[in-house]
C-alpha cells in the first residue's frame, strides 16, 4: 500500500520533507519511524490524516503520516 | 478622598489629550507622596493613558486590565526573559520571575539581560533590575529557585519558560490543579513549538509523550527564541484582554529554516 510520509523540524535533516512510501499491509506507524532511523525517545507528535496516532496505529492505503520531533528548549 | 480628588484633578490638567507624559507623572508622585504606580491606576481608572502606552494602541481600560494582572514567568532565560521585557513594555502590572540560574557565557547568545557585564549573577536579579528600569510602575516578586504551587496560585496566567521535560510535565500539572491557563513554547534550532494548555486541553501530554526524551542540551538560535517569545507575550496580553486566541484550540509548529507555519489541532 501506499502511504505519504511528512517529516517536521530537524527530522528533515538528512531525510526528506515529505515523500510516498510503499509499505506492507498492516504496517504500524512505530515500524515506519524505526525504519527512518528515527529514536522513538526523540518523537513528539504523530498524526494521521491530522488527527493525533501512536506508535502501534495501524496505517491504512493512502493515508498521510506527520512525525514531530520533542521540541523542549527554553 | 480630597486628595484623591486633587490628584485627579492635577492629571487631568496635566495632560495633553488624554496623554500623560512620564515628567507629569513624577511630578505628581513628588506632589502627592504617592507612587507612579498608584498614578498609573488612578490615570488609568480614568481614562487618563500614560504616554509611554500610546503606541500601543489600546483603551485605558485595557490599559488598566494589563496593569491588575499577575503572569508568572517560569523561567529567565531566552523565553523568560524576552517575555518579561515584552510584557513590562506593554504594562503588565504585576510580573513573578522564578529562576534557579545564574548566567553563564552559553546565555549570551540569546538571553536579553545576560551581558559579559551580568556574567555569574542571578537571572532574576538581573531580569527584575533591567525591567524596572523600563518601567518603574511595576511590582515585580523574585524567586531563586525552582518554581512551587505558590508561584502558580499567586498568578493568574503562567508563561512557561523552562527547558526540561520533566519540570514542564509538573508544571502543567500545577497549572491543572490551580486552573492557570499555561502558555507554552519550546524551541530547538530554526523550530519552535507554541500553544495555550487550559483545563482539559492536554497540550504538555501531548507534546511530551511519556517516552519522549529532549536532546541535551537542546541548541537554541536566537531568532527562533524571539519569535516564540513574542507569541507567548502576544498570547498572554489576549488571555488578559478577553480576545480569542486560535492557540487555546490547536498549537503552532514554527519553522524558520522553511518558513513554515503549522496550526495543529489538540487531540
Amino acid at each position: 500500500m501506499q502511504v505519504q510520509v511528512k517529516l517536521f523540524a530537524f527530522f528533515r535533516e538528512g531525510r526528506f520533507k515529505e515523500e510516498g512510501r510503499e509499505l506492507a499491509d498492516n504496517t504500524i506507524v512505530g515500524q515506519v519511524i524505526d525504519d527512518l532511523g528515527i529514536d522513538r525517545e526523540e518523537v513528539g507528535v504523530l498524526m494521521i490524516n491530522s488527527r493525533h496516532c501512536q506508535f502501534d496505529t495501524v496505517l491504512r492505503e493512502n493515508d498521510i503520516l506527520a512525525i514531530f520531533p520533542v521540541i523542549g528548549g527554553g | 478622598m480630597a486628595e484623591e480628588s486633587d490628584l485627579l484633578r492635577f492629571l487631568q490638567e496635566r495632560s495633553d489629550g488624554n496623554l500623560l507624559s512620564l515628567t507629569a507623572q513624577r511630578e505628581a508622585a513628588r506632589q502627592f507622596d504617592c507612587s507612579l504606580r498608584d498614578i498609573e491606576e488612578t490615570a488609568l481608572s480614568h481614562s487618563i493613558l500614560p504616554e509611554r502606552y500610546q503606541r500601543n494602541g489600546l483603551l485605558p481600560a485595557q490599559q488598566l486590565l494589563l496593569f491588575h494582572a499577575k503572569v508568572a514567568i517560569i523561567g529567565s532565560g531566552g523565553l523568560g526573559g524576552r517575555v518579561a521585557e515584552l510584557l513590562a513594555r506593554m504594562g503588565v502590572g504585576n510580573i513573578f520571575l522564578t529562576d534557579p540560574d545564574i548566567f553563564n557565557e552559553s546565555n549570551l547568545n540569546r538571553q536579553n539581560f545576560c551581558t559579559t557585564e551580568t556574567l555569574g549573577d542571578y537571572k532574576v536579579e538581573v531580569v527584575a533590575r533591567e525591567l524596572k528600569k523600563i518601567n518603574p510602575i511595576l511590582n515585580i516578586e523574585m524567586t531563586k529557585g525552582l518554581f512551587s504551587e505558590t508561584s502558580v496560585s499567586a498568578a493568574d496566567l503562567i508563561v512557561d519558560g523552562l527547558d526540561s521535560i520533566e519540570d514542564r510535565r509538573h508544571l502543567s500539572q500545577l497549572c491543572m490543579k490551580y486552573c492557570r491557563p499555561l502558555i507554552h513554547a519550546a524551541v530547538n534550532k530554526w523550530y519552535g513549538q507554541v500553544g495555550v494548555e487550559q483545563l482539559k486541553s492536554n497540550l504538555i501530554a501531548q507534546l511530551f509523550p511519556l517516552q519522549a526524551q529532549a536532546l541535551s542540551p537542546p541548541q537554541v538560535l536566537p531568532p527562533t527564541v524571539a519569535l516564540l517569545a513574542a507569541m507567548q507575550a502576544a498570547e498572554v496580553c489576549k488571555l488578559i484582554l478577553g480576545q480569542n486566541s486560535p492557540l487555546t484550540a490547536a498549537w503552532l509548529h514554527c519553522d524558520l529554516l522553511n518558513c513554515e507555519y503549522h496550526l495543529l489541532p489538540y487531540k
